[in-house]
């Protein structure tokens, strides 16, 4: 009976919270809110927050168009492969101090499981046998690797002042980043994790393909790159995931940097409902969470994306491993000395 | 069972002469080849249970010539848990090897020659590991040179074979010689060859003699593994070997290089304790980590871009096992197994495709995964396992390599090995980003016209792949059965130099020297990975977005459109009609010129390569391809190595 129930625990997980539903939605919701804001600064009126809603079922809708050159196999299954990995990265961060599988978590993994939905654009771009797709997956990967190196030297940061802090040495674990967090307060009062904190602010957009990052799709120069061949349903899964891409970076900042911030829900829920504090926490912490990732969104993403234009692909190479990395660095350096 | 290791060794060497006389039948030469990789295989496989589960220790000593007053006289033969590990390695890559000849060689001349080759250098690597006496070492060390150069050079109507085998003779020498110098000085301070009586002498007789004996032993071993400077020998020899020739060299002997110099440095000389020397390895396995996986970026032929990355992989097992940490050395001992296994899948995926279209620049090939659907998918499944996604055991390796650099950086204190752990994870990217060229440029992408006839290779080297893929995916979904009963084992071994010279010498012959098992065994790791459940969960997860995906879709092409469509791919105009036909990759932009384009020439990665041009360039005019700058190399390594050495003294 307790395994079933638990079987149970965990197809509500995976399905519903933080799993496939809660992922759609709130993902969805961030893309909208992101376009609502770009158009209100740049002085347009915008589409409704629900667009990315309409776009989706609208797109499933259509015809699916799979190209002469095309491997139909490789095309096709690329896009859910792309997001079921996306929604299981999202399921392995936790959301304060509730995580679906904490056994599972650990940065590095986590660091892994980024590059699959990546990957596996990059393959269905590739079978497509387009030239745009290929100069698009090109830069798809440079980009990558111009994002990898700051992202490891942030997670090294993080992983020496929470292991410092706790006296291992080391900590991988993320659930045990935001255990430490819940219990001492949120690492971004650390005066040795600003700089890390300003370079994930940097990466969010680098790893969601954002403006001014977003040279391997760049719309108006190689017709948004990898998805050139894409139509109907496999694009729709594709703006899916990339919506939900939104919500992992910018709850995975939370975990890192944030993990603190609801230690206050569940003393004063106590005071008050001490019955179901806990089944009431949760509720409040999604809520904080989802507008944590929507003002992270509305900085990283769309305040940049309005205020600057594209960067060619070697020039946000260099920006990421100087100026980025720099940042980084300066935080592991000085997390590794204690400060 | 105390016979099994020499019965391994001689079969591969009874097997290559009885092909020498009986090898003009086809069907009696396959007979014997598989024989003669099978029997050592099960030999190796019957040992496991006693040295790597119950942790025996097997001495042989040939003519029963066994020690006299404590000083050993006769050829020895010693299985540790070490040893087997890497000849239960390289006995699995040569059988795979070996199947996979069975078809891929059958259009060649001189296949009788290719056989006895071949089982000649299975059986002096395979001699190198199990022996125990270094002076037997250095003769299989000759013995697998030279097998390895001749079958360099087997196809040598292919252009730069014979230039390839010239170079790696002539390195390879220089090689063999430090490795025979370096013994006749330990000979000469020691009075013995005997693994367990030298290594019961030296650790207590680091003088000046004894320790430019090492630099000259290392500096042998790195030429047998390829480590820097000695890799562009490696990219000349896999250009122009045959495919499975390219697994022996890098599954195989590669690994006899790296298996000598963990059993000198912890083992004979039982130096690791020192910083000194783990700054040493650490050093030369970044180096080589990070050089040859830039190296690789830049090329554009298959097989040469594979023989870079087989030394950037090998980088990754010296840095680890130059931790001298036990998480260190068992995580670079399961990298070298996989290395064997996911860089022997990719050589043979590219035999494949140089089997069916001919060529394997990078440049001409392209579309093949829909004529070769098969040799795709374990391209692919190689491809994710050297480039460290998981669930494939690349990520397991690598995963246990960056947690064993970040716990020596704490332990130690020391920054810089930190940078190695971002070197480790920055490197496997570069990996990725060059094997999303390979499937690019290969796989997928346009077909041009010339291979639209090319078809899936036979069964036979499908069944090699997929042995080596099934492994891959095996030993990626198990990490702790293999860290128990495989890495665990043999990383013992590596900490237990006293239990291997009781073994071979009698109980009690390591304590006399006063030497005591210093570094102690604890496999702690920081972090837990599961691959099962992260399976599970991607499983569950694919399942239900293909079912919400099939069901909400409907197939609104009629048949008649079906049928358009079917003309319009057979008759319309394809992206490569028209163009110029030099190169695929100018051809983005409507076949502007390249210097226009931001692709220019058959470079993929612009962005990367533009922001290290100075860089490139400069590796480019290094690697000139002459063979004296390459010996030159060679001795200005050894130079350094004796130099360096006298610091540890």
């Amino acid at each position: 009976m307790t395994v079933f129930l638990d079987a149970l625990r965990y197809l509500a997980y995976i399905l519903i919270f933080p799993g496939f539903i809660f992922c759609f939605l709130t993902g969805m919701l961030l893309c909208g809110i992101d376009r609502k804001l770009v158009a209100r600064m740049q002085k347009r009126v915008g589409p409704p927050i629900l667009q990315p809603f309409y776009d989706f079922f609208k797109l499933f809708g259509k015809e699916t168009i799979v190209p002469a050159q095309a491997n139909r196999t490789v095309f096709l299954l690329a896009p859910l492969v792309g997001l079921a990995a996306q929604v299981v990265l999202q399921l392995f961060i936790p959301v304060f101090s509730f995580s679906a599988f904490s056994g599972v978590a650990d940065i590095i993994v986590v660091l892994y499981l980024l590059l699959i939905p990546a990957l596996s654009v990059i393959l269905g771009a590739a079978s497509s046998g387009s030239p745009y797709a290929g100069v698009g997956l090109s830069r798809e990967m440079v980009t990558i690797l111009a994002v990898e190196l700051p992202l490891v030297l942030v997670l090294l940061a993080v992983a020496k002042t929470v292991g410092n802090a706790m006296g291992t040495g080391l900590c991988f674990s993320l659930s045990r980043i935001v255990e430490y967090q819940v219990a001492n307060g949120s690492l971004i009062t650390k005066l040795s994790m600003l700089p890390a904190v300003a370079a994930m602010l940097l990466i969010i957009p680098g790893e969601t393909g954002s403006h001014p990052f977003d040279a391997a799709e760049a719309e108006t120069e190689i017709c948004e790159g990898m998805l050139a061949e894409y139509s109907g349903a496999p694009l729709a899964v594709y703006k899916l995931s990339h919506s939900v891409k939104l919500l992992t970076m910018t709850s995975l900042f939370t975990a890192l940097f944030l993990g603190g911030a609801c230690r206050w829900v569940e003393k004063l829920l106590l005071g008050i409902y001490p019955a179901m504090a806990a089944g009431i926490a949760i509720v409040v912490e999604i809520i904080i969470l989802f507008l944590i990732c929507a003002v992270l969104v509305a900085v990283c993403v769309s305040l940049i994306h309005a205020v600057t234009a594209r960067l060619r692909i070697e020039q946000l190479f260099k920006y990421y491993w100087t100026v980025v990395t720099g940042l980084a660095a300066v935080s592991v350096v000085l997390a590794w000395y204690g400060l | 069972m105390n016979h099994y290791p020499i019965l391994a060794i001689m079969a591969y060497f009874l097997c290559a002469f009885l092909i020498v006389v009986f090898g003009k039948n086809r069907a009696v030469r396959n007979i014997l080849g598989f024989i003669g990789t099978a029997a050592p295989l099960c030999l190796l496989i019957m040992l496991a249970e006693p040295v790597l589960f119950n942790g025996a220790i097997i001495s042989y000593w040939m003519g029963n010539r066994a020690p006299v007053g404590g000083y050993a006289i006769g050829i020895a033969l010693e299985v540790d848990a070490l040893g087997l590990f890497f000849g239960l390695l390289i006995a699995t890559a040569v059988f795979v090897a070996m199947i996979y000849s069975f078809s891929y060689m059958s259009h060649d001349d001189n296949e009788p020659q290719y056989y006895t080759l071949f089982l000649m250098l299975c059986g002096g690597v395979m001699g190198l590991v199990l022996s125990g006496d270094l002076f037997n070492m250095f003769i299989m060390v000759e013995i697998l040179t030279f097998a390895a150069v001749a079958l360099t050079a087997f196809r040598n109507k292919v252009f730069g074979a014979l230039e390839a085998a010239f170079k790696y003779l002539v390195v390879g020498c220089i090689g063999s010689t430090c490795i025979l110098a370096g013994t006749i000085m330990l000979y000469a301070q020691a009075h013995t060859l005997n693994f367990a009586q030298l290594a019961a002498f030296l650790p207590g007789n680091l003088n000046t003699a004894t320790i430019i004996a090492y630099a000259l032993l290392f500096i042998g071993f790195c030429t047998k593994a390829f480590l820097v400077p000695f890799h562009p020998l490696a990219a000349d020899a896999h250009g122009a070997a045959p495919a499975p020739v390219s697994v022996l060299i890098s599954g195989v002997l590669t690994k006899s290089g790296l298996y000598g110099i963990i059993r000198l440095t912890y083992i004979l000389f039982r130096t690791m304790g020192l910083g000194t020397v783990q700054f040493w390895l650490v050093f030369l396995g970044s180096v080589s980590m990070f050089l040859c996986v830039t190296m690789a970026l830049a090329q554009h032929d298959f097989k040469r871009l594979l023989a870079f990355h087989s030394i950037s992989q090998i980088g990754y097992v010296l840095t680890a096992a130059g931790l001298a940490t036990a998480l260190g050395v068992s995580s670079g001992l399961y990298h070298a197994m996989n290395h064997t296994l996911f860089k022997g899948l990719l050589f043979l995926c590219a035999g494949a495709v140089l089997h069916e279209t001919g060529t394997t620049d990078l440049g001409k090939l392209g579309g093949l995964s829909k004529k070769m659907p098969v040799t795709t998918v374990l391209f692919l499944i190689g491809a994710f396992s050297i480039s460290g996604i998981p669930p494939f055991n690349g990520f397991a390796s690598k995963w246990l390599i960056y947690q064993a650099t970040y716990q020596k950086a704490v332990e130690s204190g020391n920054i810089g090995f930190l940078l190695v752990t971002v070197v480790c994870l920055v490197t496997s990217t570069l990996t990725l980003a060059s094997f999303v060229k390979v499937t690019q440029s290969v796989f997928f992408g346009q077909l041009p016209k010339e291979y639209e006839n090319v078809k899936e290779v036979p069964f036979g080297m499908r069944l090699g792949m997929g042995i080596l893929a099934f492994l891959c995916i095996v030993t990626g979904l198990f990490p702790g059965l293999v860290q128990r009963f495989l890495t665990g084992p043999a990383s013992n071994a590596v900490f237990h130099a006293n239990s291997y010279i009781d073994a071979m010498m009698g109980f009690g012959y390591a304590e006399k020297f006063g030497l005591a098992d210093t570094l102690p065994v604890s496999f702690e790791s920081v972090g837990v990975w599961s691959p099962i459940s992260w399976l599970c969960l991607l499983l569950i997860m694919l399942f239900a977005i293909t079912i919400v995906a099939l069901t909400s879709k409907r197939d609104r092409i009629s048949a008649a459109d079906k049928k358009a469509q079917a003309a319009n791919a057979v008759s319309g105009p394809s992206f490569l009609d028209g163009a110029p036909a030099a190169n695929k990759y100018e051809l983005f932009f409507g076949g502007e010129e390249s210097t226009y384009s931001q692709v220019g020439g058959d470079d993929l990665f612009w962005g990367f390569k533009h922001n290290w041009r100075h860089y490139f360039s400069f590796m480019h005019d290094l690697h000139s391809g002459i063979v004296n700058d390459y010996s030159l190399w060679a001795v200005v390594a050894l130079a350094l190595a004796m130099l360096y050495a006298m610091i540890i003294l």
